[in-house]
């Protein structure tokens, strides 16, 4: 007999949704969190896409703790003195049914947990997770902790323990973990009055803004971003690991230098940096993922690098939510059917390829590495401001350039080869689909 | 028997104005307080009650509490707002019947440690407050000895027996960890909870410390210099203080005959 | 182009919107409950054989600083968590990296 049937490691947005699904199925689900509470270990980059919740919680939008709704999402692309904007608004994604929401994590964690404990699952916090216990066939049949007679016995063992993921590595479902296949997002939470971030980013009541930004990261392959909370702006950047102690500049002073550039500047002026905090993100896609299945074992969420980093689509909290989701009936169904061997769980790694979990991630399985290239991080941004510049600076008594010719001059003026200007065009359009 | 501990509901993160029940639990001094009462307890067979004034959300350091092996919890629902006067009054009737009531010296949101005080006062039992020392006795037969902080790096040795209210500081004891199953089964515990109603709530009345006035000769001298001297004893050398060797009790009465000689007591 | 001139053709002004905060007020402004336990180690030998330092510039705490003779210095207690440090060095095994004890360590509040 084991202490429990399913035993949920973190409870993050993976976590919480594993042990709501459990829970609500009628098994015995214990919880564990390292932090004092669900959510105080938790930083992101910004936006969540809770519709995935509709699932579990129908009436989600009406309890979650929900910063601003976003209804300008724009795509920004930095060179030293210039910016193009992308920018779309929909006011309809204010209203219900809505789409991407802001949020404090140690908020919205804390309220998701909040919602496994009302479905009958059992949060134990301040608890760290030091390994896994297996029974005489070598299967995996519990956890230890850093407590006191700290061991727990279950059927299944749901590992969400994120991005650093020990319980993984440790069941070794990872191949070689190489510092390559992570950025480091190190974000400031700024704080403004409501009523001039309104006006600065053009919106009312709880509407949101999101800017994902590719340049303006000092030379460091990565991105930028900034987003709208009520009373305050989170701003941050978003680093490769290989590449950010070649430049020799450290990742407060890439912010700092972010902050300056004039299209950002205007922004946060004035603004008082009231939270610093930094987090790694698993950002190869597909390419880094480990084995999700292990002989009563399943990995959702970051543990299992189900993080989308696709440029313009930037995604983590929803996959979390979803793959915890899968896991967590998975678990149930398994248990019901007195299977929890790797063969019997094999329905998470099914519902996964043929929802949005992995079908986002194979479809767009080339886009990290093209967003994280060299030629796009380095020379692109610079090149296409390059051609809005010229595009629409107007030089009379002259008479306005080709397009064609700008083009031209602008690709060579940024080192870029017509071959690879193809190439990525066709890598840029197939991976996107 | 049964030996009380006191744990005062607090932001745990410092911040004094944010009222969140994610970022609240108890002071270090209180960590210890229920630290010494566990090891006495283990020691004595007796039992630990935990308790606590607040709001639902203070049952968190309760359940916490009897997670590291407390075996009952009381919460007092009161406005914490209350001056400690109230907040101690409220207390002590609940903590009334026990043995020892322990308390954290001060909490560490700006607690000014009066409350120990109180309940001593409201109680009339002995108090052994401030303790840096504690030697936890082998059995319930045996006093506790204690040190206690004076001013100018002395220190006081104490034996407490019988009902007392004692309150330590947090770096006496590192408090023990709640075992996985513990914590476990906490979540599951029943709560006692008084409702504010059965408690006085009137703060009792308080005279503002006036020593009684005393009759000073005018000074007489030829210079304003030595006429201020001889006020403020500037010049003179008279060895101010006596040292007297007797029995506490002696010692006791004549301390409290000088007090009152010098106006200070009536 | 200089700073000055850059500031010029975009139109900064000097400092004066916002001025740039020390690490340590930066840090300050982050919630530790720092455990006695250290979960960061660090195994001096390794260090003084390296030359990268990947550490000392990518850790956003800024907790790993050289030392004149070729060690490295660190300290646990504002650590972030976040395992960067641990994933960028280059010398197998040199930094030692567990989660600290539960419920000790970062508290985000507004992340």
């Amino acid at each position: 007999m084991t202490d429990t049937d399913i035993i949920v490691v973190g409870a993050g947005p993976a976590g919480s949704c594993a042990a709501i699904a459990a829970a609500k199925a009628g098994k015995r689900v214990v919880l564990i969190e390292r932090g004092p509470f669900p959510g105080s270990k938790n930083m992101y980059g910004g936006v969540i896409y809770p519709r995935i919740l509709d699932e579990l919680i129908p009436d989600w939008f009406e309890h979650a703790p929900i910063q601003r709704w976003i209804v300008r999402r724009s795509t920004m692309l930095l060179s030293d003195t210039g910016a193009l904007n992308i920018d779309y608004r929909s006011n309809a994604w204010g209203q219900a049914p809505y789409n991407g929401a802001t949020a404090y994590r140690p908020d919205f964690d804390n309220w998701l947990a909040q919602q496994a404990v009302a479905a009958g699952a059992e949060l134990i916090c301040s608890t760290t997770v030091t390994g896994l216990l297996r029974d005489a066939q070598g299967r995996i049949n519990g956890i230890t902790t850093d407590r006191p007679d700290g061991d727990l016995t279950a059927s299944v063992v749901i590992a969400c323990d994120g991005v650093n993921s020990f319980i993984a590595k440790d069941a070794g479902l990872y191949k070689a973990v190489d510092a390559s296949n992570y950025t480091l997002g190190v974000k400031e939470t700024l704080s403004l009055p409501k009523n001039v971030i309104d006006e600065r980013f053009g919106v009312r009541d709880n509407q949101g803004v999101d800017i994902e930004i590719l340049g303006g990261t000092s030379g460091v392959n990565g991105g930028g971003f900034i987003y709208t909370n009520l009373d305050t702006i989170a701003l941050g950047v978003v680093l490769k690991l290989p590449k950010l102690s070649a430049q020799k500049k450290r990742p407060e002073e890439i912010i700092a230098e972010l902050k300056r550039h004039p299209a950002i500047a205007p922004l946060i002026e004035g603004a008082e940096v009231i939270e610093y905090s930094a987090h790694l993100i698993p950002e190869a896609g597909l390419d880094m993922m480990p084995k999700m299945v292990a002989d009563g074992l399943l990995v959702a969420g970051d543990a299992a690098a189900l993080c989308l980093a696709a440029g313009i689509w930037l995604e983590g909290v929803n996959f979390a939510m979803a793959s915890g989701m899968y896991a967590g009936q998975s678990a149930v169904q398994a248990i019901t059917a007195g299977n929890t061997t790797a063969s019997g769980l094999q329905s998470y790694t099914k519902k996964l390829n043929e929802t949005f979990v992995l079908k986002d991630h194979k479809k767009l399985r080339k886009i990290p590495h093209l967003v994280l290239s060299d030629r796009v991080q380095h020379k692109y941004p610079g090149f296409v401001t390059g051609i809005m510049e010229r595009m629409f600076r107007v030089e009379n008594p002259h008479p306005k350039p080709g397009v064609r010719r700008i083009l031209r001059e602008e690709r060579k003026k940024a080192g870029i080869s017509l071959m690879d200007l193809v190439r990525d065009a066709l890598t840029g359009l197939k991976g996107f689909g | 028997m049964t030996i009380a501990v006191c744990l005062k509901w607090i932001n745990a993160s410092g911040q004094t104005d944010i009222d969140d029940d994610r970022f609240m639990g108890f002071s270090y001094a209180d960590q210890a307080a229920l630290e010494y009462a566990l090891r006495i307890a283990e020691n004595t067979n007796d039992e630990v009650i935990v308790v606590t004034a607040g709001p639902v959300g203070a049952e968190a350091v309760l359940r916490d509490a009897i997670a590291r092996g407390a075996q009952r919890a009381v919460r007092i629902d009161i406005d914490r707002s209350h001056d400690s006067a109230v907040i101690a009054q409220a207390i002590a009737q609940v903590v009334a019947h026990c043995s020892l009531i322990w308390c954290g010296d001060y909490s560490s949101d700006r607690g000014s440690g009066s409350v120990p005080a109180f309940i001593a006062a409201e109680l009339s039992f002995a108090q052994a407050l401030g303790l840096v020392e504690i030697q936890v006795p082998a059995d319930s037969l045996h006093p506790i000895r204690a040190l206690r902080r004076l001013d100018g790096g002395r220190r006081e040795q104490l034996e407490i027996r019988g009902q007392a209210v004692i309150s330590v500081e947090g770096s006496t004891a590192r408090l023990r960890r709640a075992s996985l199953k513990g914590s476990m089964a906490a979540n599951k515990q029943a709560i006692d909870i008084v409702t504010v109603n059965q408690v006085a709530t009137e703060t009792p009345p308080t005279r503002a410390y006036r020593p009684r006035a005393r009759a000073v000769a005018a000074p007489v001298g030829n210079s304003a210099l030595d006429r201020v001297r001889q006020i403020t004893d500037t010049s003179s050398s008279k060895g101010h203080g006596e040292t007297v060797h007797l029995e506490p009790r002696e010692a006791a009465e004549l301390i409290v005959s000088k007090l009152r000689e010098w106006g200070y007591q009536s | 182009m200089s700073l000055e001139s850059l500031r010029a053709a975009n139109n900064i002004e000097r400092d004066a919107t916002w001025a740039e905060m020390s690490f340590q007020e930066r840090i300050d402004t982050a919630e530790f409950r720092i455990h006695e336990r250290a979960h960061i180690t660090v195994n001096g030998d390794s260090c003084r054989g390296c030359t990268t330092r990947e550490c000392v510039v990518a850790c956003p705490a800024n907790l790993f600083v050289p030392t004149s003779d070729g060690g490295i210095l660190f300290n646990y207690e504002n650590c972030f968590e976040c395992g960067t440090c641990y994933m960028v060095c280059n010398e197998a095994g040199a930094i030692t990296w567990t989660y600290p004890e539960g419920g000790y360590g970062i508290v985000f509040h507004r992340t």
